[in-house]
């Protein structure tokens, strides 16, 4: 066989290959990329779905940020961020730290740390119903026999968006599960060479465990505020449709109001991009903290 | 001295924290039993001396339970396969395509699996009810085609990836195409990753909630967990009624999941290890 003969044979398999790709390229490009980016030029628009979109620039958005309803959505969103993101990155690290040695038993234990995860998300609404429930609950049941108050979660506002975060925070299966393969990446001499040195458990998780996890940890706290945005839609749409108060009112219930009750669709697309916006910034503020901690703590 | 103590504070703390995820799912259960026409429980049940497990059938009663599982069985049915066929030939092809191909192929899915469900909610509606499968099971099947979610493709991809290339390379000398070369050579050593896909694509189906309530307005083509919401609206605080039927799609994902924690978290895990 020849060198050209070769060659030939080569881009033939180029091709092949190729055609492997194809289903998953064009059904992405279709089904992801094509309705995100068309999402975009939608908030400029007034659609209905009845006539073609027709552009009315940031008029969606002016329209928007006047409303008391979006601006507490907005609100809602961000004290549930600003609660469940740090609850459940910090839960997932401590629980990934206790468990990641392999003992016997300790298989069984993360699997069942995994469990509320992987449950389907109406179920789970279910049990969080059930759970919250101020009479017969059993989180009522156990506060009682604890001595402690029993508020009546979903009725009043404070402790309904509470309860959303609660419920939130025991779905840090996915963290966990990235966090372990994290530490598991870390290089065993490191601590040996740390230990001699006469280092306590304490200093090695300051100075090596957790300088090592943070791009790990960076990137869990974005993908996690994507997520657990987008997970409110199932709580509040079952456990309370966004009340008391509008209080579980999330961006993505709204969303989903504003596109599939109300029929608009330019307000709808104009809110999720208002949302994500919102999400880009606060992303953007804590990469630059982050970045500016580590320069400093390098500096020092 | 500090070495047994550390030991078996952890596995305190370890069984308090699997006892705070666990039990509430078992006391779930537990309710999930109790006779619906008696008032609730005045404390935690931990046992039932007289299961009522008339219960699970009430719930097929009261609603057509039976078709909205038939309903997500086959969208299950057909989704998972396909979900696996694409993921699996998409990975081959981003693990043998030359790097400048690649790279470029390889950020954009990174970048796809940071696009949230929501965010294409308002437009991918619009596009099923072009296409025609809008207010259908085929709108909950057609993502399949796209692999479900970038996350699949690249798992394929790093399996096929640590493949050594001698073993490419020798089925190629004996005249191997792309296709002999994927199935005789890569997917058969990438069996623990096909496991895991199957399972995580059927958890991911399964699971799916704001699927069928953004896509299918056609209460024919209704899957269980609208099922479930529907249930919770006609039947608000019968607690036995609505946690039997929670427990109808908890109890199919459990074996699954032991599964998937044997063949793929735990090579995961080691693998890195080592």
């Amino acid at each position: 066989m020849g060198w050209a003969s070769f060659r030939q044979h080569t881009r033939n398999e180029s091709l092949q290959l190729v055609s492997f790709l194809s289903p998953y390229l064009l059904g992405t490009l279709l089904l992801v990329v094509f309705p995100a980016l068309a999402t975009v030029f939608l908030a400029f628009t007034s659609y209905d779905a009845f006539r073609p979109p027709s552009w009315v620039g940031l008029g969606n958005f002016q329209q928007l940020l006047s409303s008391p309803l979006v601006r507490l959505s907005l609100y809602n969103t961000l004290v549930f961020l600003g609660m469940a993101v740090p609850l459940r990155l910090v839960g997932a690290l401590l629980l990934a730290l206790l468990l990641r040695h392999p003992r016997p038993l300790f298989g069984l234990f993360r699997m069942v740390v995994c469990l509320p995860t992987v449950i389907p998300e109406a179920a789970y609404a279910l049990l969080w119903l059930w759970i919250l429930n101020p009479v017969s609950g059993p989180l009522n049941l156990v506060l009682r026999a604890l001595g402690l108050p029993a508020p009546v979660w979903l009725a009043n506002p404070e402790s309904a968006r509470l309860a959303i975060v609660l419920m939130a925070f025991f779905q840090l299966g996915e963290g966990f599960v990235l966090l372990l393969v994290g530490l598991q990446s870390v290089p065993r001499t490191l601590y040996e060479a740390a230990m001699v040195d006469g280092a306590g458990a304490w200093q090695c998780f300051w100075k090596i465990t957790l300088p090592l996890l943070t791009p790990w940890l960076l990137l869990l706290t974005f993908r996690d505020m994507i997520v657990s945005l987008q997970n409110t839609f199932t709580p509040s749409f079952m456990l309370a449709y966004g009340g008391p108060d509008y209080a579980t009112t999330f961006a993505p219930l709204l969303v989903y109001e504003l596109a599939f009750d109300l029929g608009d669709f330019g307000l709808a697309s104009a809110m999720l991009v208002l949302t994500y916006l919102l999400l880009g910034l606060l992303i953007f503020g804590i990469t630059n903290i982050v970045v500016g901690l580590r320069g400093s703590s390098d500096a020092v | 001295m500090r070495s047994r103590i550390f030991p078996s504070l952890s596995y305190l703390l370890a069984l308090i924290v699997a006892a705070l995820f666990a039990l509430p799912l078992y006391w779930a259960g537990v309710a999930s039993l109790r006779r619906p026409d008696l008032p609730p429980a005045p404390a935690l049940e931990w046992w039932l001396a007289s299961p009522h497990w008339e219960n699970l059938l009430q719930i097929f009663r009261l609603l057509p339970m039976g078709l909205y599982l038939r309903n997500s069985l086959l969208v299950v049915a057909l989704a998972v396969p396909l979900t696996w066929l694409t993921a699996a030939l998409a990975g081959f092809g981003l693990a043998r395509l030359p790097e400048r191909v690649r790279r470029p192929l390889l950020t954009a899915s990174v970048a796809v699996m940071m696009i949230p469900g929501m965010a294409l909610w308002v437009f991918r509606y619009r596009l099923l009810l072009w296409l025609g499968l809008a207010d259908s099971l085929w709108a909950l099947i057609v993502p399949a085609v796209a692999a479900g979610s970038p996350l699949f493709v690249l798992l394929f991809y790093w399996t096929y990836r640590r493949i050594p290339s001698d073993l490419y390379d020798a089925a190629r000398v004996d005249g191997a195409g792309p296709w002999r070369l994927w199935w005789k050579v890569a997917l058969p050593l990438a069996r623990p990753t096909s496991f895991g896909v199957l399972i995580l694509a059927f958890l991911m189906y399964w699971n799916d909630f704001s699927g069928p309530v953004v896509y299918v307005r056609r209460p024919e083509w209704y899957t269980l967990p609208v099922g479930l919401q529907l249930l919770k609206q006609a039947e608000a605080t019968n607690w036995p009624l609505l946690m039997a039927a929670a427990m109808v799609m908890i109890v199919p994902i459990v074996p699954l999941f032991l599964l998937l924690q044997r063949v793929f978290l735990h090579n995961l895990l080691h693998e890195v290890e080592s």
